[in-house]
């Protein structure tokens, strides 16, 4: 039912490596097939007919200027747009050859698979360190305690948090930086063994210093986990990721895909006019 | 250098009339708002102070634990009418009443949540009297005067206090929290329980407790519904006696006696009040989300 070929959509220039899906090889796996993906809320079209494939174990950066759908794309690929008033989506997301936005398919399902962090770090107020990074395992049915506890540890391991908060797992996870914070939000997210993480412009409200750190967990969370990252820095963009897709706000003030492609490509010679001018600070 | 700096009139500090009227007018509001303040304190001191004198002078053991007939006379059914009125009540108006402000908070689309809370509001603002005629009218015939009419009247009064409470306290829970939950792929109604309520149970328990010190404190509506009576048995299929009542029949008396049990009683119950708030106080305190 899913074609695997590149979308012959003309704005969505992918990756020429990917245009086959070689199942043995992980780097060239498409993740995720977005076909005419729109994303409404109420009568407005925030996103028109985007259409872009994700790679597996990669970093893929969404940038472009404020207004131009980026976000509401990304929580469109965990149907979390949907959770808005009035926000509906058009178009297929296909995961393994499923479309997420089928009728049989339930949304609590896509989610526990496609986990997200948000701009702002929101642990849980009512829980401590521990329970934070325990929750979504607890809330959604895991209980054996020996289990948890073990998922807990690695899980604020591999978000490179474990040696700063092993002696205070008790304290509440507001207690913690801001940067930490959005480390134990990342640590939550991946407790639960999503395939892919969104993140929503994760350093945004970070200082420099704990901005670095999350760019190196993000580093090595690809060797495990597809990424997907908005982001209003670009060399961010630059530094963390290895596709690229430019967004821009058309004339009906809807956001479009401009191009996408290897995220060296885009920022030293890219195809659209466009691009070559947010790259270069020109406008945006 | 700075005699240039000096010759430029933005940069005079020294007070003109202009400066010295403000100071003026600010000192006068200053006073002004702090004499209203100490208004407002004056007559709860006042009826703290009065309670305590009238009250004091007759509140025994004997008088907590003997009922109306015996002798030295007592008003133990009166306390135990109105825990147990007041207790029945709020088991069945908390989980309705919180059910339903999570209900109009998290689930309601926008138009049924504006006239869901209009609907709230008038309930807080109906008259509690008016309470009591509609359950002397619909459960009293049924019934009879009884403790069950008493703590339906109080039921009613009791619902839109904790439902209010719990939508207040639920919107001012940020919508991150659902958010990062959702994400988890954690159901809506789990969200609702274990993130969003347990954020703001502090709060929703506020509701609770002032839903209890207003059932407590009710007089009109237990006169219409539950009576009173000098049995000291608890049966709820019976009239029974309430604090208040007993301070409403007893202050009138030309019995000096009498009036003092009104008093008396009114001490037990405003420290009844005084320690559940207070108690509740420390405990919200130290939970302390928002």
């Amino acid at each position: 039912m899913e074609s695997k070929t590149t979308s012959s959509s003309a704005r969505a220039i992918t990756n020429p490596s990917s245009g086959a899906v070689m199942n043995n090889d992980r780097k060239s796996v498409i993740a995720m097939q977005l076909t005419d993906v729109e994303a409404m809320y109420g009568s407005f079209r925030a996103v028109n007919k985007v259409s872009l494939e994700i790679q597996a174990r990669s970093v893929t950066s969404f940038i472009g200027p404020s207004g131009c759908g980026k976000t509401t794309l990304l929580r469109t690929l965990n149907r979390m747009h949907e959770t808005l008033p009035g926000a509906t989506v058009k178009g297929s997301i296909e995961v393994n050859g499923v479309n997420l936005y089928g009728a049989s398919i339930d949304p609590v399902r896509v989610r526990r698979s496609i986990g997200m962090v948000f701009q702002k770090p929101n642990p849980f107020p009512a829980m401590s360190i521990a329970q934070n990074v325990a929750s979504g395992l607890r809330l959604s049915g895991m209980k054996a305690n020996k289990q948890v506890a073990e998922i807990v540890e690695e899980s604020l391991r591999k978000s490179a948090l474990w040696d700063e908060v092993k002696d205070k797992l008790n304290e509440p996870g507001i207690s913690l930086s801001g940067g930490q914070q959005q480390r134990l939000c990342i640590a939550r997210a991946i407790a639960v063994e999503p395939e892919i993480v969104l993140m929503d412009e994760p350093c945004s409200a970070l200082d420099p210093l704990a901005t670095l750190k999350i760019e190196e967990l993000i580093s090595e969370l690809k060797t495990r986990y597809t990424i997907v990252i908005v982001t209003h820095n670009m060399q961010q963009a630059a530094r963390v990721s290895d596709t690229t897709a430019f967004f821009n706000m058309g004339a009906d003030r809807g956001g479009f895909l401009v191009e996408t492609g290897p995220t060296t490509k885009i920022f030293t010679n890219p195809t659209n006019k466009l691009t070559e001018d947010y790259i270069a600070g020109r406008f945006g | 250098m700075s005699q240039a700096l000096s010759n430029r009139p933005g940069l005079d500090f020294s007070l003109t009339p202009h400066d010295i009227k403000r100071r003026r007018v600010n000192q006068l509001a200053l006073r002004i708002i702090q004499i209203a303040a100490i208004i407002a304190i004056v007559p709860l001191i006042a009826i703290v102070f009065v309670i305590a004198s009238k009250g004091l002078p007759h509140l025994n053991l004997s008088f907590l634990v003997n009922g109306p007939l015996e002798r030295p006379t007592g008003i133990v059914n009166a306390i135990q009418g109105s825990l147990v009125m007041t207790f029945v009540a709020i088991v069945a108006a908390a989980p309705v009443g919180i059910a339903g402000g999570i209900y109009l908070n998290e689930y309601a689309s926008r138009n049924v949540a504006r006239v869901g809370e209009l609907l709230i509001d008038v309930m807080l603002g109906i008259p509690s009297i008016l309470a009591g005629l509609f359950i002397y009218f619909a459960i009293v015939p049924i019934l009879g005067h009884s403790g069950w009419a008493g703590a339906s009247a109080l039921t009613v009064l009791m619902i839109p206090v904790v439902m209010r409470t719990t939508q207040e306290v639920l919107r001012l829970v940020p919508a991150g929290l659902r958010e990062a939950s959702l994400a988890l792929g954690v159901p809506q109604w789990k969200t609702t329980v274990f993130v969003t309520c347990r954020t703001a149970i502090s709060g929703i328990m506020t509701g609770v407790v002032l839903a209890i010190s207003r059932g407590l404190g009710e007089t009109a509506p237990l006169l219409l519904t539950s009576q009173s009576s000098n049995d000291t048995a608890i049966n709820l299929g019976q009239p029974m006696n309430a604090m208040t009542v007993v301070i409403y029949q007893n202050a009138g008396s030309s019995d000096p006696q009498v009036v003092a049990t009104a008093w008396t009683t009114a001490l037990v119950l405003f420290a009844l009040a005084l320690i559940l708030n207070v108690a509740v106080r420390f405990k919200t305190v130290n939970n302390r989300i928002f």
